[in-house]
């Protein structure tokens, strides 16, 4: 199979919601949801997707993810149309939601690792090698035959984000997987994410509002807000770049005053006061 | 095809697993049970007094408890299949669970009936052990047990439909509760949970014959204590039938629910 040069690639990606209002004259409203996100991202690159609530992150990432069909624009996500090709494209996806899990709480990380095995049709010896790297890499021999409603959180988010990539996605979406986990638990995540982004090439698509994460797992940070990028640069260029009132800022600084106050943006990211 | 299958099987096996941690609601259920059979012992045994009969609807006192155990065993297994699809819809877990290579419905389902399997069994062996000491042994013919377990297996599918239709509607009205409050009390009065369809009017047990409930509960039940490969194999065909209807309906909802996603918002 030919390498994939871009893992996303969105050209004027816009979404318009239709809500009715009122019981017996059904008047329609429009909310503008995405207003033309054009995007590459490089296959292998860490990005941090970011934005206050309400700034279409999550409609972007439904997009991107088929679950939602775009109004206009064009997407590709690693070389498929999200929402014609849906089933073939989740085979290739991995998700971590901070807030929702995909292990069975009852049950140890081991059976629903084997169920997803069986959900993702990955042949048995495969499987089993995988299952054992990511045991060993994640450190989940201490409590894989243990109850999930018994793990400690980081624990659990260990288990998440293995049980994640058993099927060797190649773009792993990560929406806050550190969100309530302890510092150490925390680092210990980021790090495992590097890792498996430097070895085998996943593409990460990190939204958090740590900037913790961000400067930890991102090489690069794209900022949404009111449904347009407001920010696209690297995580060494934001900083760099970026002045906020003629001075230098710092990242949650910066991510901060963009989300307050509808920042405009200069050619050299110079954030003039609103 | 084979996939699905496959996928399904996995589900439900691991369904059926996590439904055993839940050792404290199982038991609670079949104390319950043994309750009510009990009730139903007194209240069956002044009918029979009192209609100086010992067969009603073509049933002793020993075969209606048994009637009964089986009914209840069905109905007190029903998973929270359409609560759980609400949810999903209204808390936005739904767009997790379509990141996954598996229909959203063939999941629900399989996970409810793994669930159910494990619940049914519960019940139906504590509920057999409480009518045995009750009425006695049934004398059943060898065949009783397999009519009853195919037909089960195909009342769950047919019930786990019914529910998939109910809780996809969660798309477009807030909450429904209220919907599931209609379709399990038609289920237990029309589907003939606590009187057999025999006893009913003529004119409404041939209305009723025309609708999926009796073949949820009172199909299985009866056959259980009236064993026949004649009807046993009618009661397939139209179990089946229904499915087939239902998965239509199912696919058709599912697929506007999908673009109502896409129009609204998840």
């Amino acid at each position: 199979m030919k390498p994939l040069k871009n893992a996303v690639e969105t050209d004027n990606l816009r979404k318009v919601f239709e809500i009715k209002q009122g019981l017996l004259r059904r008047n329609a409203k429009t909310v503008v949801a995405v207003e033309g996100i054009s995007l590459t991202v490089p296959a292998g690159q860490s990005v941090a997707f970011i934005g206050p609530n309400g700034a279409g992150k999550s409609t972007t990432i439904k997009m991107l993810t088929g679950i939602l069909k775009p109004s206009s624009g064009t997407a590709s996500v690693l070389g498929l149309d999200p929402w014609k090709q849906r089933s073939k494209l989740v085979h290739q996806i991995g998700a971590v939601f901070g807030q929702r899990s995909q292990l069975w709480l009852h049950l140890p990380p081991s059976d629903s690792f084997d169920l997803l095995a069986e959900i993702y049709g990955i042949p048995k010896n495969d499987y089993r090698k995988r299952k054992a790297l990511l045991v060993e890499r994640f450190d989940l021999g201490r409590f894989l035959s243990t109850p999930v409603r018994k793990l400690s959180l980081g624990e659990r988010m260990r288990a998440e984000i293995a049980a994640s990539l058993l099927h060797r996605p190649q773009l792993l979406l990560l929406d806050e997987p550190t969100i309530g986990v302890d510092v150490i638990a925390r680092q210990n995540l980021r790090d495992l994410v590097c890792e498996w982004n430097r070895e085998e090439g996943v593409t990460v698509f990190l939204t958090s509002h740590d900037t913790g994460d961000i400067e930890s797992v991102a090489d690069r940070v794209i900022v949404i807000n009111h449904g347009r990028v407001v920010l696209d640069d690297s995580l060494s260029g934001v900083s760099a770049n970026t002045l906020i009132e003629g001075k230098p800022a710092g990242l949650e600084e910066i991510i901060a005053h963009l989300f307050n106050s509808a920042a405009s943006l200069t050619m050299q990211n110079c954030i003039s006061p609103s | 095809m084979k996939n699905s299958i496959r996928q399904s099987w996995a589900v439900a096996k691991v369904a059926a697993r996590s439904n055993l941690a839940y050792i404290g609601e199982v038991a609670s259920r079949t104390f319950f049970l043994a309750v009510i059979l009990f009730i139903f012992l007194k209240l069956w045994q002044a009918t029979y007094r009192e209609s100086a009969s010992a067969v009603l609807g073509g049933l002793s006192l020993s075969q209606m408890l048994w009637y009964l155990t089986v009914t209840e065993a069905i109905y007190m297994s029903a998973p929270r299949l359409a609560q759980q699809i609400d949810e999903d819809v209204r808390s936005g877990a739904l767009a997790v669970r379509l990141l996954k290579p598996i229909s959203y419905p063939l999941y629900c389902l399989s996970s409810a009936l793994g669930e159910r399997i494990v619940r049914f069994l519960a019940n139906f062996a504590t509920g057999a052990a409480v009518t045995f000491c009750l009425v006695g042994p049934f004398d059943c013919t060898p065949a009783a047990p397999i009519m009853l377990l195919v037909t089960v297996l195909l009342a769950f599918v047919l019930d786990g439909l019914g529910h998939l239709i109910i809780g996809l509607w969660a798309f477009w009205l807030e909450d429904t509760s209220g919907l599931l409050l209609i379709y399990t009390r038609l289920s237990m009065i029309l589907g003939g949970m606590l009187i057999p369809m025999e006893l009913f009017p003529d004119w409404l047990k041939s209305f009723v014959l025309f609708l999926p409930f009796p073949y949820l509960v009172w199909g299985p039940a009866h056959l259980f204590v009236h064993s026949d490969w004649l009807q046993f194999g009618q009661l397939v065909g139209l179990q089946s039938l229904y499915i087939l209807v239902m998965l239509g309906v199912v696919n058709l909802i599912y697929g506007w629910a999908l673009e109502r996603i896409s129009a609204h918002g998840g």
